[in-house]
């Protein structure tokens, strides 16, 4: 595609300062999305790269993440921005100039942990994933022993740098974590009906401990911010197929609020069933993870329904500076690929997970003039600073990413033939995680009234 | 020392109990020295990998303590996974709560807990035998895995670490050692283990016990009639049984420093492991053992080939039945039916026409069977 690039469609921003912002190296631009302002066929300045010092052996990485069953729907998303931002960084020459990655992608099925040691086994020089929380607490102690740089696209269990492995030195992750998303949607509730319209709150919620997480962690949040009271928790298994008891307690009992962390195939099922129930004319729904059915949910299923969604890190065409849309183009790339009708956050876990450490390891030969040991670019990442199409991101000194936060109406859109967050805020970090250092929960309890 | 004694004429050797011709006693050499190897085999190869070899032990390990009660008292039980889960997160639980550290206190643990657990749920449902007890099994085993799936303090669906201490891990010999020692390590302990276990196992299948357990199994009315215990004879295998579950789980656990309920404690683990012991040859005392090997290799290899793993193993297992009925080690025995036709073979290699018009013939008889009960269930009989 031939682009001609102004001042003016970039939002004021020229080549020269658009590559010192993103690090000044092609592949960090590329991955920011920045690679229709390089004029064509031009990458970074070779002369600074030491590329004697660097062979030019390609990047064995792995990739832990569900490519099958209901997981699939999130884990094929990572999947897939992970893919593309691998090529990406091919495209624009490799590490350093230097060196492709090849990623090999295996389903974090039964047993997750033999296909983590596999990849060691097979000496892979870096690991990304997985998506559940269970298998992320259970492999992160590994990833310490093995001293090999995993960068997490989700597996976002709170108490993972606060109890599991409290000290990470080779173990980071990418995606804002669940008390992140949660108190997002405590604050997008506030935002949209005011805290003194909201005195009931209910759950449903899916039926295992992720579930159960984020609906105490969202009553600890809405407590700290409105006078509300519990009125109904539900936890419906995972896939289950009726959910009317749940329904029909919430008619019952009217809540302002419901909160809601169902995901994948489980959230039509609930929708429709809501929907079909008249539950939208007794409350408005919250959730954190409803939008990673987009989709899957049908335009009939959404019609008529009063729903909130966060959306983790990542809304294509958010942030937009100026007016160019980075989100945009990756959103037209993204739905190039298999698999993928709209990227959601999980999109952006995988491909932002490569890009933090690519960019890191960029930063490091630049500062090193040689390809950097694990603990090199262990120690670049922490307090690491870098660019996606979602915008600026943060790995901060505990070794957990900071995004901005992004919560919207979930609408259907018969143009794209999906669902779409309308008329969406951006939460920043600061508003959403506690400072390092400090426990979730201990955060949480130290809000004023 | 072995002692030489003679055995319907042939020589045999016995040491500690157990009595071997030459030829057995090299086998069992052999095949000591095998389990001891593996970890040197597997480094050899990508394709094959200790961890999922040493998996395939442990719950052919768990295996073998079934084999108790399906060989001779004839009771089937779907809840073995109770058992294995029991010690697995009996271990957990004390690396947690109480930073028990040593893997030998861990496996401890792991035994203690496991047979409290086989001596309650023997109680009450040994009471019944057949498909009632099959069932009361199951419902047991599923009860401790919605426990394990309900309870915070257990980890819920996210399980739980075994890493106590400031090492972050269980220890060997009170000392710390990377992972990929660490594996191999509690590989030659698992393999430690297993030749005790199947020591102890022997024994007991020489033993007047087994002759009780074996009348039971055949018919428990004329057993009380002799005046047997039958009751606590039956309870006491099942126990046995559900020890070797445990230290089963509990090894499982120490090796991969984390527990979740779907792999430990789900009913699928339960029908696996009772599988296994059918796949290896429950006839056999090493069978379930190999079965447990097998089983866990075509699972894991499976996984690779194709996306329809489990159709692969199904079709696999599907011969194995068919072709196979005493199991792998039962099959391969001699007077067993890979050693008849083999024999066969040597003494007429024309009999392989034989043999395929008979499959053929087998085949065309089954498929006309199949259309006439099919026929029946649409048309009725007419």
């Amino acid at each position: 595609m031939e682009q001609t690039t102004t001042d003016h469609d970039t939002g004021g921003i020229g080549r020269r300062q658009l590559l010192s912002a993103v690090g000044s190296s092609a592949v960090a631009a590329a991955l920011a999305g920045c690679s229709t302002l390089l004029s064509d066929g031009e990458t970074a300045d070779q002369s600074e790269q030491s590329g004697g010092e660097i062979s030019d052996e390609p990047i064995q990485a792995g990739l832990l993440t569900f490519t099958r069953g209901a997981p699939g729907v999130l884990g094929i998303q990572a999947q897939r921005g992970a893919e593309l931002a691998v090529q990406r960084i091919n495209e624009a020459g490799g590490i350093g100039g230097q060196r492709e990655i090849e990623l090999d992608v295996v389903n974090e099925g039964s047993n997750p942990l033999d296909s983590y040691n596999q990849f060691i086994e097979e000496g892979k020089e870096v690991t990304f994933g997985p998506i559940s929380s269970g298998t992320h607490s259970q492999i992160a102690p590994e990833v310490e022993k093995n001293e090999v740089i995993n960068v997490s696209t989700d597996g976002t269990v709170t108490t993972l740098y606060e109890e599991t492995v409290p000290d990470p030195t080779y173990s980071f992750r990418f995606q804002n974590y669940d008390i992140m998303e949660v108190v997002t949607m405590a604050r997008e509730a506030v935002e949209r009906i005011g805290a003194d319209n909201i005195s009931t709150v209910a759950g449903v919620n899916p039926g295992y401990s992720f579930g159960e997480d984020e609906m105490r962690v969202f009553t600890q949040a809405i407590q700290r911010l409105t006078d509300a009271e519990i009125v109904y928790e539900g936890f419906p298994e995972l896939g289950a197929s009726d959910m009317a008891n749940h329904i029909t307690s919430i008619n019952n009992e009217e809540p302002d609020v419901t909160f809601s962390s169902l995901w994948g195939g489980d959230v039509t099922t609930f929708v429709r069933q809501a929907n079909a129930n008249d539950m939208f004319e007794n409350t408005t729904v919250f959730g954190t993870t409803l939008y990673s059915a987009a989709g899957d949910v049908p335009g009939d299923a959404l019609a008529g329904t009063d729903i909130y969604s966060g959306s983790r890190n990542y809304y294509w065409g958010l942030p937009a500076p100026g007016n160019w849309q980075p989100g945009r183009e990756l959103f037209d790339a993204a739905t190039q690929q298999e698999g993928v009708t709209v990227p959601t956050a999980h999109y952006m876990s995988g491909y932002g997970a490569v890009t933090a450490w690519a960019t890191a390891v960029e930063k490091a030969i630049d500062l090193l003039g040689t390809y950097p040991t694990q603990e090199q670019i262990a120690q670049v990442l922490e307090g690491h600073g870098f660019f996606t199409p979602a915008g600026y991101h943060n790995i901060a000194e505990d070794h957990q990413g900071a995004s901005n936060s992004f919560a919207g109406q979930m609408v259907y859109d018969d143009d794209l033939g999906a669902a779409r967050l309308e008329d969406v805020n951006t939460y920043a970090a600061t508003e959403t995680a506690p400072p390092p250092g400090v426990t979730g929960s201990d955060w949480l309890d130290s809000w004023s009234a | 020392m072995p002692e030489r004694v003679d055995r319907d004429g042939t020589p045999a050797y016995r040491f500690l109990g157990v009595e071997v011709t030459r030829r057995e006693a090299a086998f069992l050499v052999l095949g000591i020295l095998f389990l001891f190897v593996i970890p040197d085999i597997a480094s050899l190869s990508d394709s094959l990998q200790l961890s999922v070899i040493h998996q395939g032990l442990l719950f052919g390990f768990a295996a073998v303590g079934l084999n108790l009660l399906l060989r001779h008292t004839k009771l089937t039980s779907f809840g073995h996974a109770a058992f294995f889960g029991t010690g697995a997160y009996a271990t957990a639980v004390l690396a947690r709560y109480a930073g028990v550290q040593s893997v030998g206190l861990l496996l401890l643990g792991a035994i203690a807990a496991a047979t409290v657990m086989a001596a309650i749920i023997g109680v009450l449902s040994l009471r019944h035998t057949g498909l009632y007890f099959a069932l009361l099994t199951l419902a047991f085993g599923q009860l401790l895995y919605a426990i394990a799936l309900g309870q915070s303090a257990l980890g819920g669906s996210d399980g739980l670490p075994i890493r106590p201490g400031p090492a972050n891990q269980p220890l060997l010999f009170g000392t710390a050692f990377s992972p990929d020692v660490y594996q191999v390590l509690t590989y030659y302990l698992t393999v430690v283990v297993i030749l005790i276990g199947l020591f102890v196992m022997y024994r007991i299948t020489q033993s007047p016990f087994r002759n009780a357990l074996d009348a039971i199994g055949q018919e428990r009315t004329r057993a009380r009639f002799i005046g047997l215990p039958v009751r606590r004879y039956v309870w006491a295998a099942f126990v046995i049984s559900g020890i070797y579950g445990g230290v089963a789980g509990g090894l499982y656990a120490v090796v991969r420093q984390y527990v979740r309920p779907e792999g430990t404690l789900f009913f699928l683990r339960s029908g696996d492991i009772l599988f296994m012991a059918i796949l290896g040859g429950f006839r056999t005392l090493v069978g379930p053992l190999i079965g447990g090997v097998v089983l866990v290799f075509l699972q894991d290899v499976g996984q690779d080939v194709t996306q329809y793993y489990e159709f692969l193993t199904g079709v696999v297992l599907l011969i194995l039945v068919y072709g196979f009925p005493r199991g792998i080690v039962g099959s391969l025995r001699s007077g067993g039916i890979v050693n008849t036709r083999l024999s066969e073979l040597r003494r007429e290699p024309s009999v392989l026409s034989t043999w395929s018009r008979n499959a053929v013939q087998s085949i065309e008889r089954k498929v006309a069977e199949s259309l006439t009960s099919l026929r029946i269930i649409l048309f009725g009989v007419d």
